[in-house]
């Protein structure tokens, strides 16, 4: 083992630059590696929250699974009220998301722009019943989750919204201009609901209702509507009279960006939601939990393939350079190899001397290298609100196994050569 | 008369530099070693006498002829069997004393007992009293370039005799030493010769150690001269 130090000290440059190949490839695969794996505990999160309901959305919705509804489509109310009575359903929740402060694209530090989630405001239908199947409550921190007795202006905000902005229970907090009563924060969870605000269904709406020109104009409207007596109704033309109509017809309520449903039990969750399909399919998409859960395995083999991607690139750079550095040291030390078969050893003795020297220096570079990525993402989890890197000690250990055997399977080729290379050759450049 | 410990038998060996350059090392070569012989082997530079110690030290092997080491065929013997004897029945010394410059003193002799299969607390102990009989006790950590060629050489020996082995081979051992040092170092071999009855075999053009061996051995163009 001190041959091996002693053998890469004499030749401190090459061996410098190797290591540094190598912890460079590594370091590309810690953080890559360390992203990944937050994406990944999220989505599988997110996983076993949402194959936990049946996802209703309104259709012509672009809304992603997770993310803010599209705001151009909504589920009325009505339609809520008739899924509840589909068979095998148990309780219907209407939904709203909002990201937490408006979207400003002209603000560089406006966090929708950011990577990793960004703080949300998640409606919670209070007057339902629902409940997912997969994760009824929350872990709180302090104090509660919100419920109907808290009144209209009680939240509950995530760990790190708490933190990011110094929040205690019965602290007031001010949502896009209008003030809210913090009665509970929910623990850590290291994924989405850490940058989630609680809030009921009706401010939810407001909120919604007042960032949306279009919708604001609409409920005016309504309201204008509704004002209008029936008297003064029945002078004006009639086209006019069909628009104040379809005015009137629309509600608050209306506004559901989305409805979780949950089944009853023992009952199949992806029948139910082939019967709510087949009956609303002109107002709704439906997502059966079986249908998500293949969705969100398909986004997961995306992050899959990136930290294997960063794996290869870490496996061909590094490799190539230990095999390189192993080849020049070799044909340099050609003479001591040739002393040391003349001394009796055996090709294995020779073969796992060079391996093991090979080994060492990816040892080291992957020391370095991991060494590195993991303060850079220590560093960038500290700098930005959201923790985009999940560093366990496993895969930081595993980092470095990964690179201790990428250097054998590297030296491996140089250091069986040397083995084969017959000793008079070796020794007649004496 | 001791039993044959070396028998070489029209060893010949040819080396093809390039496709058309060929060298002949050996034409059909003879020799036969004693047990506790102290020979020399001279001859002119070229003549091939290098090659023929190789061959003795199985670094090499014969295109034809035979050679028989302690009663073993090893002419068409494998690399895994050769490793072997090379470890336990044969030291090499070199000209160059060609010690492993990232070891000290007390590795490169030990490192000789590795390979022989010795363990580590028995190669360091036996290293240890390898290196004090050479004189060397206190520069057992010195590196081989922190010693003079003399002490070198003799952590060469010390080396080549880690795993007491019953034939030592040297190719020019006085080389690169001044004649006072060559003196040194013929004279310790000439002496582990009548005390350990060790058999010597020594490649030299330098007469002065030519004559201090009892048996000489000619060798001109690849043949017995």
């Amino acid at each position: 083992m001190k041959e091996i130090f002693r053998n890469m000290w004499r030749r401190k440059m090459r061996s410098i630059l190797t290591i540094f190949g190598i912890a460079i490839g590594i370091f590309a695969f810690t953080v890559m590696g360390s992203l990944a794996l937050k994406i990944n505990k999220m989505i599988s999160g997110g996983k076993r929250f949402i194959t936990g309901q049946i996802t209703v959305m309104p259709k012509g919705t672009v809304a992603s699974a997770f993310g803010e509804g599209g705001g151009s489509a909504f589920l009325a109310v009505d339609t809520l009220n008739k899924i509840a009575q589909v068979d095998g359903v148990e309780a219907v929740a209407g939904g709203i998301s909002l990201s937490l402060k408006e979207v400003d694209l002209n603000d560089p530090s406006s966090q929708s722009m950011s990577f990793g989630p960004p703080p949300t405001i998640q409606a919670m239908d209070l007057d339902s019943t629902f409940q997912n199947r997969n994760w009824a409550t929350m872990d709180m921190e302090s104090g509660h989750m919100i419920t109907k007795e808290d009144g209209d202006n009680a939240i509950t905000v995530g760990y790190t919204i708490a933190g990011d902005n110094n929040l205690k229970v019965d602290d007031t907090f001010n949502v896009r201009g209008t003030d809210f009563k913090v009665v509970g924060i929910t623990a850590q969870t290291l994924t989405g609901p850490d940058q989630y605000v609680f809030m009921p269904m009706k401010p939810a709406r407001q909120l919604l209702v007042d960032s949306v020109p279009f919708l604001k104009s609409l409920v005016e409207r309504s309201t204008e509507a509704l004002n209008i007596t029936d008297t003064e109704l029945a002078k004006l033309p009639e086209a006019t009279r069909t628009q104040i109509a379809e005015a009137k017809g629309f509600k608050l309520e209306d506004i559901n960006q989305m409805a979780a449903v949950s089944w009853k039990d023992g009952q199949d969750a992806d029948t139910v939601a082939t019967r709510i399909k087949d009956q609303f399919k002109d107002e709704a998409v439906v997502l059966s939990p079986k249908a998500l859960g293949e969705m969100i395995d398909k986004a997961s083999a995306i992050f899959n393939t990136m930290i294997l991607g960063s794996a290869l690139i870490a496996l061909i750079v590094g490799g190539f350079s230990i095999i390189n550095t192993m080849i020049m040291s070799i044909s340099e030390r050609k003479k001591e190899i040739g002393i040391k078969k003349a001394l009796g050893a055996s090709r294995k003795a020779i073969a796992s001397e060079y391996t093991l020297e090979a080994g060492v220096i990816g040892f080291i570079g992957g020391l370095i290298g991991m060494g590195l990525g993991a303060l850079l993402a220590t560093i960038l989890n500290k700098n930005t609100s959201a923790e985009i890197f999940l560093l366990s000690p496993g895969f930081l250990g595993g980092v470095v196994a990964f690179s201790f055997v990428l250097g054998i399977i590297a030296g491996i080729i140089p250091a069986v050569k040397a083995s084969r290379m017959p000793a008079v050759d070796a020794i007649r450049e004496l | 008369m001791n039993k044959t410990i070396i028998k070489a038998t029209q060893l010949k060996k040819t080396y093809d530099l390039t496709k058309t350059n060929k060298v002949q090392a050996l034409r059909g070569m003879d020799m036969e070693v004693h047990e506790g012989d102290f020979t020399a082997i001279v001859g002119p530079s070229g003549c091939g006498k290098s090659t023929l110690l190789h061959m003795l030290g199985l670094l090499d092997t014969p295109d034809e002829g035979t050679l028989v080491i302690d009663g073993i065929d090893t002419s068409k013997m494998k690399e895994y069997e050769a490793h072997q004897i090379r470890a336990k029945k044969i030291g090499f010394v070199f000209q160059g004393f060609n010690l492993i410059p990232a070891l000290t003193a007390l590795e490169n002799v030990m490192l000789a007992g590795k390979y022989g299969g010795l363990n580590y607390a028995d190669r360091k102990k036996r290293a240890m009293e390898l290196l004090t009989t050479m004189g060397l006790g206190d520069r057992v950590d010195h590196r081989p370039n922190e010693l003079s060629g003399g002490q070198q050489q003799r952590v060469a020996l010390a080396r080549a005799l880690m795993n007491n082995p019953s034939i030592i081979l040297a190719d020019e051992p006085t080389g690169e030493l001044d004649s006072n040092t060559s003196l040194e170092i013929i004279n310790t071999l000439k002496k582990l010769n009548q005390e350990k009855n060790q058999t010597f075999v020594i490649v030299t053009h330098n007469n002065e150690v030519a004559n201090a061996c009892k048996k000489i051995l000619h060798v001109k163009d690849g043949r017995n001269a």
